[in-house]
């Protein structure tokens, strides 16, 4: 199976990466990060109501989200997406079973209500007021792959340009013992089934099936700032992605699945 | 010019400002006498559960949801603190 699909937008952030120009430019060896994390993004298409309930996945999300279709010079009303998150949001999840084990009546409604793997996904479909379809995944620690793959596959079907968002946030709690998380990323991306320009980055996605895969590593300055984080696997692309050098990367869809990613 | 808050009401408005996450509200800015949902603070049912949970968790008894006089109730801070003073549990 191959899909060729070509990128409209970029866009990245991490408390230590706060921007893809910033990302790119550490990536690149350019300049320094910041020694200080920055506060979480505000997710300003909300209204004050929904702004004032939403979790860290909801802000770095819609972050990402809004700077790629900016970027893609895209309505974000317009596109169809896919939100993809190894754990969602562990620390609500932690609160959720701590409280149920010891005071079950006393849940907090807003935790609840944000405490599904779609809050993100739903919230921008409220603050945008997208009628499009989206979708909500997760895949474990092979997400990003697994999420680029769903994108890519949607954008090729529906011959229309997709926004695809990756974020996981910090986990807390018992969970975080069995499920390590650190820090705030977000990526998203905008691809479109056609190019309509030379400029635009060019993909070729090939699912292979291996022995064992052997996903390619993130190498730059900006590794160290994001390994802690569950979605550290989506690294290695945007590492690429900074360079304008055509390379060739492969992701894990599972031990035995290989996504191989050709960026033009 | 807003009413003068009591020390209970002035209470109340700093547990709303801080389990709803309220922005650019200071507690003793919000006029006792003005509705808190819809129009005035502009809360709404969700915010209307998430209080009732910290209101119990704080004073310790139950608000219901099916109670029929919920609507007097949350009428304002007054009204709501004036019911917190007469079923608190927890000095």
């Amino acid at each position: 199976m191959t899909l060729r699909v070509a990128i409209e937008g970029v866009s990245f952030w991490a408390s230590r990466l706060p921007g893809w120009d910033i990302a790119r430019a550490v990536i690149l060896g350019e300049q320094a990060a910041p020694e200080a994390p920055s506060a979480r993004p505000s997710p300003t298409l909300l209204a004050p109501t929904e702004r004032r309930r939403a979790p860290d996945t909801v802000a770095v999300a819609l972050e990402v989200a809004a700077r790629a279709c900016e970027a893609a010079g895209r309505k974000p009303s317009d596109l169809p997406s896919v939100f993809a998150s190894t754990h969602g949001d562990l620390a609500i999840s932690d609160y959720m079973c701590s409280t149920l084990a010891t005071t079950p009546t006393l849940i907090s409604p807003i935790k609840f209500h944000n405490s599904v793997h779609n809050a993100a996904a739903g919230y921008w479909s409220i603050g945008t007021g997208s009628l499009a379809p989206y979708t909500a995944i997760s895949a474990y620690e092979y997400t990003f792959g697994a999420g680029l793959l769903e994108a890519a596959t949607q954008a090729i079907c529906e011959q229309r340009p997709v926004l695809y968002v990756a974020f996981d946030i910090e986990s807390k709690g018992a969970l975080a013992s069995m499920a390590p998380s650190r820090g705030l990323l977000g990526a998203a991306l905008v691809l479109t089934p056609v190019s309509k320009s030379e400029q635009q980055r060019g993909l070729i996605l090939t699912t292979e099936s291996v022995a064992e895969c052997q996903p390619t590593e993130a190498r730059s300055a900006a590794a160290p700032l994001v390994a802690d984080n569950a979605l550290a696997p989506c690294l290695p692309f945007f590492e690429i992605l900074a360079s304008s050098n055509p390379r060739t990367l492969s992701l894990a869809l599972s031990r035995q699945t290989a996504l191989n990613v050709q960026v033009n | 010019m807003s009413a003068t808050q009591s020390a209970g009401e002035r209470e109340l408005a700093e547990l709303i400002v801080t389990a709803l996450n309220l922005e650019g509200v200071t507690p003793a800015d919000i006029d006792p006498e003005a509705p808190l949902f819809k129009t005035g603070l502009g809360l709404d049912s969700i915010d209307a559960l998430e209080l009732a949970l910290e209101i119990s968790k704080r004073y310790g008894f139950q608000l219901r949801s099916d109670d029929e006089n919920n609507v007097r109730i949350f009428s304002s801070l007054r009204s709501l603190a004036a019911h917190i003073a007469t079923n608190r549990v927890t000095a």
